[in-house]
């Protein structure tokens, strides 16, 4: 893979998810991120990507460098246009549920990730900013 | 004070220094030999060393630019330079040169007041600046050691084969998360390359243990069985049974025995061997 | 039956997996199904769904579902993100899945 220090894959269908978390994780490679890193951070981006491409119908997501007082590590945002979240504690919470499925995505990212933060519009759309470091 | 009056002043400053490197710089290692700071250096070291130094704090208040002060730092925290001194023996040494340039300087201007204010106004931030430089040289080099340190670590989680197909994984001292991440990868790494049926976890040694590294630590205990090894906790002691029960930490299915030989025994049984002898270890 | 998915597999593609996988244990009557998926290095909670509707409608026709092969950043990440694989045995290698089958299978 080159080395672009700005990776972005828009999501139309469910191939550009798959696509998404792979760049996410080959970024997360030339970063220098171990092989268990590396699979947070992807796993992350394939649910915030499937989110997007499930509520939303679209989705864009953005893969960077993060570098913060000399700190460095990850970012990956995921923005669509799409209906927004309307109950965020809630969607937050998640819940243990065993299968999977939509909703959870949400909260298991959370878990995986340094930080993570979503913005939310009802209407509008939502931007989910994830971040790990090194 | 007028741009144009700093630098006629540090001019100044400058070349006197220069001109009396000789004498102050002397001045300089007597001090610290008095104070028994280079009793480690052979004459030639402390003469080239204090010269370099000295020439280079010069050359920062001259230039204004401090990159030859920040390598020369970075080359004595990595023990390029100086390896026979401490740190705090270094330090000691960069504070009497600060008090000598400073002690000289008023000796030169004190008829001047004034004029002896203006320039200890130009010269005491460069000696500051040129002392946080080496401070924080010296703090990189140890984040970047203990970094190093970790990584070496990781190499040294002891998994011990107590039979075919188990291992036990003894956890001592105090657990961080950042060891208690070590140690998971470490085992689930171990197990995805060599048969394991049955993990041994011995925490008879663990000193201490905070919450979120417990909750790391079952969770990795719980990886352990997805991939299809099965899971032990040892060596119980009933003051840590307490602390995990008070905490809340949820042992549903792990097995647990108090000491690691009666997790031998179990996982033996599991796996259906007939042990004959069970020997002292 | 041993299935063993070596591309990537995509939302749609895993659906369509998982259906054809269900198919064909009507079609063998399989009391038994090995997912092996030594190979799949990033599972998500889509994945996870799909895993758990096939060894529910596997069970339901009566076949025994052995999931083989879970890379262990993979079974780190499903942990921390709390799922579990549950209605599904968890082997570590094709030996031990075919041995849990032939245990089941006594009962």
């Amino acid at each position: 893979m080159t080395q672009k220090s700005i990776e972005v894959v828009e999501v139309r269908s469910e191939s550009d998810i798959v696509s998404a978390r792979v760049s996410a994780k080959a970024m997360a490679e030339i970063l220098g991120f171990g092989y268990m890193d590396q699979t947070r951070i992807a796993t992350a981006v394939s649910e915030l990507a499937r989110n997007a491409f499930h509520f939303a119908g679209e989705g864009k997501v953005t893969i960077q460098p993060a570098d913060r007082e000399g700190r460095k590590g990850i970012e990956i945002v995921v923005e669509d246009h799409g209906p927004g979240i309307e109950n965020l504690e809630l969607a937050l919470k998640g819940g243990y549920s065993t299968s999977g499925g939509l909703g959870f995505g949400l909260s298991g990212s959370e878990k995986l990730m340094d930080e993570f933060d979503v913005k939310t519009k009802i209407g509008k759309g939502t931007t989910v900013t994830i971040r790990k470091w090194l | 004070m007028s741009k144009q009056n700093v630098k006629e002043l540090t001019e100044e400053l400058s070349a006197l220094l220069e001109r009396n490197a000789d004498d102050i710089r002397l001045q300089w290692v007597k001090e610290m030999q008095q104070t028994g700071l280079l009793s480690s250096l052979s004459p030639r070291e402390i003469d080239e060393q204090s010269r370099a130094i000295y020439d280079a704090c010069v050359l920062c208040l001259k230039s204004g630019s401090y990159e030859g002060a920040e390598r020369y730092a970075a080359n004595m925290a990595r023990k390029g330079v100086l390896e026979a001194m401490t740190v705090d023996q270094i330090i000691a040494g960069l504070l009497i040169l600060r008090d000598v340039y400073g002690r000289f300087i008023f000796e030169w201007y004190k008829k001047n007041p004034t004029k002896c204010n203006a320039i200890l106004t130009i010269y005491e931030p460069v000696a500051r600046k040129i002392l946080n430089i080496v401070a924080l040289a010296f703090v990189a080099e140890r984040e970047a050691t203990i970094k190093e340190q970790q990584k070496v670590l990781a190499f040294s989680t002891p998994i011990v084969e107590v039979g075919e197909g188990i291992v036990a994984l003894p956890l001592v001292g105090t657990l961080d998360s950042a060891r208690a991440k070590q140690v998971t990868e470490a085992i689930l790494e171990y197990i995805a390359k060599a048969q394991t049926d049955v993990v041994l976890v011995d925490i008879s040694g663990i000193a201490a243990i905070d919450t979120k590294t417990a909750n790391y630590i079952i969770r990795a205990m719980q990886a352990v069985k997805l991939m299809g090894s099965d899971v032990v906790i040892t060596g119980i002691r009933p003051d840590v049974a307490s602390t995990l029960v008070t905490i809340g930490i949820d042992l549903t299915g792990i097995v647990t025995r108090s000491t690691v030989r009666e997790g031998l025994v179990y996982a033996n049984e599991k796996l259906g061997r007939k042990i004959t002898s069970v020997s002292a270890s | 039956m041993i299935i063993s998915p070596q591309v990537t597999l995509h939302d749609k593609l895993a659906i369509k997996f998982k259906d054809e996988i269900l198919q064909r244990i009507v079609e063998t009557k399989a009391k038994g199904l090995i997912l092996d998926i030594s190979e799949i290095d990033i599972v998500d909670s889509f994945l996870v769904r799909q895993i758990g509707e096939i060894a529910t409608a596997a069970n339901i026709m009566g076949a025994q579902v052995v999931v083989v092969g879970l890379r262990a950043e993979v079974a780190m990440t499903l942990v921390e993100m709390g799922f579990s694989l549950r209605g599904v045995y968890i082997a570590r290698d094709l030996e031990r899945g075919l041995e849990i089958l032939r245990k089941a299978g006594k009962r």
